[in-house]
């Protein structure tokens, strides 16, 4: 957010009076669910009960934030919070930029128009939704067989008990992203792909160079910055979990937990069944901080490097 | 390009061949987009088939493209009781107070940010911002909705710790920022006050944005169901996404769904006769709210 002129200062004092108005319950918004929030953090230093209330229960230190790391939780956690959203990040972005190409090549004009519509459609189907699906592909009915299973035996390959099997996990979870988000990124990628001046193809037109030679070498380096701050963003969010996905396809399923547990799952799950508040807040306030040293490092290398084309 | 190349039969025939010949690249774009778009669509439809199968024939066959015999007991028995009715009160209710009370105040806040103020819009800036960096995480918003605000099975629940995304408001701001500050000027200079230009003149020229911000909102309302989990224990409050969670994890319930004087409850088949009917509305809109989105993440990727 770069700061262009002011522009001229608006009427009176009670003309500048009523504008705040408008800003008013925004302000209160985030007053209350964004800051006061960050106040009830208090609560991963205390012996947290509901009786005595967020200030009443007594102090314990950094008890809670001991208990977590002791539980030998933590590394798994924090592992699968990384690798799992890595992956995404790296699947979807590579998917979403190829899949842009290719749209770009497609010259029947319903056609194209059609196939961004159903690849975008996903974007909007619900997590819940999502899990019936994967159910309908992997368990089938009972939790035997599944459409894929059937595919399988075809094809004369033995059938996977898929939801007992916690090292397809982060595979079929990535599956699952690239379907969700990959229309979704290539109509951002499209954009960027329209914005480019068609001048820049001259030379490839003239020197004969391939369709394939032309999307490669000339519109991939030019996507770089567009691709660059995606990638930054999802850097930023990397600590943060994808909560709702992860915990409608895989629920309270323990089989997979080795392999799809994140911060987010785990806070959840302790906090509904422990009802632990202690200890999930400090969990909480370990995310938080260590979400934000990485979006504060995401931030720095955007603005040192992708300055002309920032999302924010 | 092809808009690149010359059309016209003057061409120099090297082009006009080039123009003829058809690309491996163009051919592989055209099969792997269409392979894709396949992959998006078959699982959905999949759901939609399986919705009209006989659950006997589902757990014998298993899943198939085609309902065969075709059946329709499962929406029949869906809509003999009175939860999916509910449910789907209590889901347009938390779409739609939810995406106006929203995009209301995401309006009051983006124009504040937008018009500049001195001492005001910085600041404000600022504080919308940091909720993106960092955020108190669940713990404290559970306490607060349920030990402070005591909204434990309001739908408000569901509603208010999704009210403002600070992206939205920065995507709002910045088409703000776009409008000509003359046309201001010029209803300052006839004695316009600072609400009224607000909603007389910015509001109207907003409506694009507007339209982008209010789909972005409703359809993470309509898909919500976190909040609902943590916050709703109430069947009868019971969002359709709950509801449809409720059946996957807990296949008893499916006896309460129906009527319940049912004497086999085809779960299966319920299921996906209850995700069809969850997703249905998204499909019906689809149609005309994509074009919106588009406008959207464009103006989200090259503004800012």
């Amino acid at each position: 957010m770069s700061a262009p002129p002011p522009r001229r200062p608006p009427g009176g004092r009670l003309g500048r009076w009523a504008l705040l108005l408008l800003a008013a319950p925004g302000v209160c918004y985030f007053a209350v669910f964004a800051y006061l929030p960050m106040a009830g953090l208090v609560v991963a230093f205390k012996d947290f009960n509901i009786r005595e209330g967020i200030f009443g229960s007594p102090w314990n230190g950094l008890a809670n934030f001991r208990y977590f790391f002791e539980t030998g939780d933590a590394p798994r956690i924090v592992f699968n919070t990384l690798f799992l959203n890595g992956l995404f990040l790296a699947a979807t972005l590579a998917w979403g930029l190829l899949l842009a190409l290719m749209l770009n090549e497609i010259r029947l004009h319903l056609f194209k128009r059609v196939a961004q519509s159903v690849v975008f459609f996903p974007y909007f189907v619900s997590p819940i939704v999502i899990s019936v699906m994967l159910q309908v592909l992997l368990a089938g009915v009972g939790g035997e067989g599944g459409a894929l299973n059937d595919a399988l035996s075809v094809l004369h390959l033995p059938e996977v008990s898929w939801y007992t099997e916690p090292g397809a996990w982060p595979w079929i979870l990535t599956v699952v992203k690239v379907w969700q988000l990959g229309g979704y990124l290539s109509v951002i990628f499209l954009a960027a792909i329209t914005a480019i001046s068609p001048d820049v193809y001259e030379a490839g037109v003239i020197d004969g160079a391939s369709r394939a030679r032309m999307a490669f070498s000339i519109t991939v380096p030019l996507l770089r910055p567009t691709a660059a701050v995606l990638l930054v963003l999802g850097i930023g969010r990397i600590f943060y979990g994808d909560f709702a996905t992860i915990y409608a396809i895989v629920g309270d399923n323990g089989v997979l937990f080795s392999t799809t547990d994140v911060i987010d799952t785990y806070v959840f799950r302790a906090l509904r069944s422990l009802g632990d508040f202690g200890t999930t807040a400090a969990v909480g306030l370990f995310q938080g901080l260590v979400g934000l040293v990485f979006v504060t490092a995401a931030l720095i290398i955007q603005r040192r490097y992708a300055r002309e084309s920032s999302l924010l | 390009m092809p808009s690149q190349l010359p059309t016209s039969p003057a061409a120099p025939p090297a082009r006009a061949a080039r123009r003829r010949t058809v690309e491996p690249f163009t051919v592989v774009s055209y099969l792997t987009v269409t392979l894709f778009a396949l992959f998006c669509l078959v699982p959905l439809w999949m759901i939609v088939a399986g919705s009209f199968t006989d659950e006997s024939v589902l757990s014998l066959r298993g899943y198939s493209l085609l309902p065969d015999p075709f059946s329709v007991d499962a929406y029949a028995q869906l809509f003999s009781g009175r939860a999916i009715g509910r449910a789907y009160l209590a889901t347009l209710f938390i779409t739609g107070v939810g995406t106006v009370l929203s995009v209301a105040c995401t309006a009051g806040l983006a124009w504040v940010i937008a018009r500049r103020l001195r001492p005001v819009s910085r600041p404000l800036t600022v504080f919308t911002y940091l909720p993106m960096l960092f955020s108190g995480g669940l713990v404290p918003i559970y306490l607060l909705v349920t030990q402070v605000l005591h909204l434990r099975d309001s739908w408000f629940a569901v509603i208010l710790p999704h009210l403002m995304m600070p992206f939205l408001v920065f995507i709002t701001v910045a088409f703000f920022q776009q409008i000509p500050t003359e046309i201001m000027e010029s209803a300052h200079v006839d004695g316009a006050g600072e609400l009224r230009i607000f909603f007389r003149i910015v509001l109207p020229l907003a409506k694009p944005i507007l339209a982008v911000i209010a789909l972005f909102y409703a359809v993470t309302y309509w898909n919500e169901w976190f909040m609902a989990i943590l916050f709703i224990s109430d069947p009868d409050k019971y969002p359709l996404q709950l509801l449809l969670q409720n059946l996957i994890a807990n296949v008893t319930n499916a006896t309460v769904l129906p009527g319940g004087s049912a004497p086999v409850v085809p779960v299966y088949q319920l299921r996906l006769a209850l995700t069809v009917v969850t997703i249905g509305p998204i499909i019906l809109a689809y149609p005309f709210a994509q074009r919106y989105f588009v406008k959207g993440l464009t103006l989200g990727a090259t503004k800012g």
